[in-house]
């Protein structure tokens, strides 16, 4: 054996020995997949150890409309849920709690974009809540468990508990294999850590392929949602359009492509620009970009910081119309 | 119409993902349900498979069923496995079944399998009486080759009778010496076909008063869909006597018509059980009658109604122990 062959082999064993060390210090549930008896008791048993206090902060919503479900973020009573659930900002809704109890809450904000909305429980009380996950901590393969009100609330029933991992996860949506239906809608997604890590949006024609909007969404344009203003159709036709297509990428929103006529086809951004900050708001979701630009009307000057093949560049631009694209 | 088209390209354009890669979606192998996660149940696989039998009506699978001693009998639900004559094993093996006895209450049969020779396995069942809530639950898959998992979730209850329904939203007020006025009548309900209308005021139903949206509900709990009741309604002071044949609550309902469409085939009787276990194992219709286990191979109970995608009923050890206590006596 030469040198460089001895080598080699030296890494190569050092590398399968860390590999070993790895999984050894891993929790079953942190495991690529779960191997034997041991870790599925490992499983089961970190779902019972978090279920009971997770399922005290989650909620069924009855709208006008029909039911779905939310989960108290706040001990002040702070409601996430989805926005097709509240359908707009400033509507009547009930809440009904863990305990049967129905109190009286009212919609904040949200986005028909990724589905997001908040509302507010009315009440004095301190309210049984839940943390949220750290953002970008949830990935693909982690396992997770989904609670809500499949069919509305239902007291000799309670809450139906439903077991998952994370199937897909793209820009703000997340897939997975947790089974869903009509009244989940708005009910929290949990890791096994007991922290909310998505919102139950969709579901799908296969009952196992269900979505969620990702916590990370809510975080990046909280204090929208939190200030009332309900993202809808018409708003985003109202308001600026840049006339850009993005995807999520981890330092801000890689341009796909650019829409003729545009604004942004008329100032020169390119695809493969990765557009990082709006009048200095970091672009940290697509949603907030479609937020930030509908807040505008067209024609208002807006500053684009943006990243091209490393370097940074400053733009100032006025917005275009949607309208004017027809 | 335009403005509309608009908004769904704009979506189109503003939201337009790229075709899926690879690194974003997980290997199917790794699912809940995938090939790898049930490899990590070692024996629990063979007890779930070789517990369960397919049972055959003209050669069609027609409900699940499970080995519950070395003698061969086989406990499925009645309502599901009427006329099976055949049942197969997981490995392939066809056999002629007789059935022995039936219990309503519970909607079960017991099957016995005629000629001898073949070697059943023993059925263990969990006599751990504690709560079940948040466990592994474990069938056998709908061809007996794999197994299917889902988790215990949802309260361990009675289930009641689902009661036929009108299709009618009545008003609260309970001053009415008049009747109890009709707010909506939802289309094509069993009210809608009957000529039910809105602001009729119920006063009689089947030639017994009703005073209050309770008594209304109370009387339509006690009967059946397919019932017939005879109400007698004030309907611009003037008196008039329908006939209602009622409804199924979720035929009628919008939110839960909707959801069983979602949901595909769903056991024909799923309601009226003294107590249930609730699961979400992936499973068909024609899958009820096989066992459920845990995660040490025990059976905890046998799937006794699919009710929608995210649920199925599972009798459970302490219904069944009496009822096959007085079957199996000897």
């Amino acid at each position: 054996m030469n040198g460089k062959g001895f080598v080699a082999l030296f890494l190569a064993t050092c590398l399968s020995a860390c590999t070993l060390l790895a999984t050894e210090g891993l929790k079953p549930w942190e495991k690529e997949c779960p191997e034997n008896y041991e870790d599925l008791l490992g499983i089961e048993g970190q779902i019972q150890k978090h279920l009971s206090k997770t399922k005290s902060a989650v909620v069924s919503l009855e709208t006008e409309d029909g039911a779905g479900s939310g989960v108290i973020v706040s001990a002040e009573g702070l409601v996430l849920t989805a926005a097709h659930v509240i359908g707009d900002r400033g509507k009547k809704i009930t809440a009904i709690l863990s305990t049967g109890k129905r109190v009286s809450a009212v919609s904040l904000g949200g986005s028909v974009f990724s589905d997001a909305g908040m509302l507010k429980i009315e009440s004095k009380a301190v309210l049984p809540f839940v943390d949220l996950a750290k953002v970008k901590n949830s990935s693909l393969g982690n396992w997770c468990y989904a609670l809500g009100h499949p069919n509305g609330f239902d007291t000799t029933r309670g809450q139906v508990l439903r077991l998952g991992r994370i199937i897909g996860k793209q820009d703000e949506t997340m897939q997975t294999d947790c089974r869903l239906l009509g009244g989940d809608s708005g009910g929290p997604l949990f890791n096994l850590n007991g922290e909310v890590i998505a919102i139950h949006s969709r579901i799908s024609q296969q009952a196992d392929e269900n979505f969620h909007i990702p916590i990370e969404t809510f975080v990046s344009n909280w204090d929208f949602f939190m200030t009332d203003e309900f993202y809808n159709a018409q708003k985003l036709e109202e308001g600026g359009f840049l006339g850009v297509a993005s995807s999520l990428a981890p330092e801000g929103l890689t341009i796909l492509g650019i829409v003729e006529g545009s604004a942004a086809e008329k100032f020169g951004l390119l695809e493969g620009d990765i557009l990082k900050s709006l009048d200095g708001e970091p672009l940290d979701s697509r949603e907030k970009l479609a937020i930030l630009v509908s807040n505008k009307s067209p024609q208002d000057p807006i500053v684009l910081e943006l990243s091209r093949a490393g370097r940074l560049l400053t733009f100032r631009v006025p917005l275009g119309s949607r309208l004017n694209e027809e | 119409m335009n403005r509309s088209l608009t908004f769904l390209l704009v979506l189109a354009q503003a939201f337009s993902a790229e075709a899926k890669t690879d690194d974003s979606l997980l290997d199917p192998r790794l699912r809940l349900n995938g090939i790898q996660v049930q490899q990590a149940f070692g024996k629990t696989q063979g007890i779930a498979q070789e517990s369960t039998v397919k049972l055959l009506r003209n050669e069609r699978v027609i409900a699940h069923g499970t080995v519950i001693d070395s003698r061969g009998f086989v406990l499925s639900k009645a309502s599901a496995c009427i006329g099976a004559r055949y049942l197969l094993t997981n490995s392939g093996i066809r056999l002629p079944v007789k059935a022995r006895k039936r219990d309503e209450a519970c909607d079960l049969v017991l099957l016995e399998v005629i000629g001898d020779g073949y070697e059943w396995p023993t059925l263990h069942w969990s006599d751990n009486n504690n709560s079940t809530d948040a466990r592994w639950a474990i069938s056998a898959s709908p061809e007996l080759d794999e197994i299917r998992l889902g988790l215990f979730g949802g309260k361990t209850r009675p289930i009641g009778r689902e009661g036929g329904v009108m299709g009618v939203v009545l008003s609260d007020d309970n001053q009415s010496e008049r009747g109890i006025r009709v707010l909506e009548v939802i289309p094509q309900s069993a009210a809608d076909r009957a000529g039910l209308k809105i602001n009729d005021r119920i006063l009689k139903i089947d030639h017994r008063s009703v005073r209050s949206k309770q008594q209304v509900n109370h009387a339509m709990q006690k009967k059946d869909p397919g019932d017939l009741v005879l109400l007698h309604i004030n309907r611009v002071d003037e008196a008039i006597e329908l006939r209602v044949t009622l409804g199924h609550r979720s035929v009628t309902f919008d939110l839960f018509n909707r959801n069983l469409l979602m949901s595909g085939p769903t056991s024909k009787r799923k309601d009226n059980f003294p107590l249930v276990l609730q699961h979400d194992i992936p499973l068909y219709r024609n899958n009820m009658g096989g066992p459920v286990f845990n995660l040490e191979g025990q059976c905890v109970g046998i799937n006794i109604a699919r009710v929608d995608r995210v649920t199925n009923f599972a009798l459970p050890h302490a219904v069944l122990y009496p009822i096959l206590r007085d079957w199996l006596k000897p």
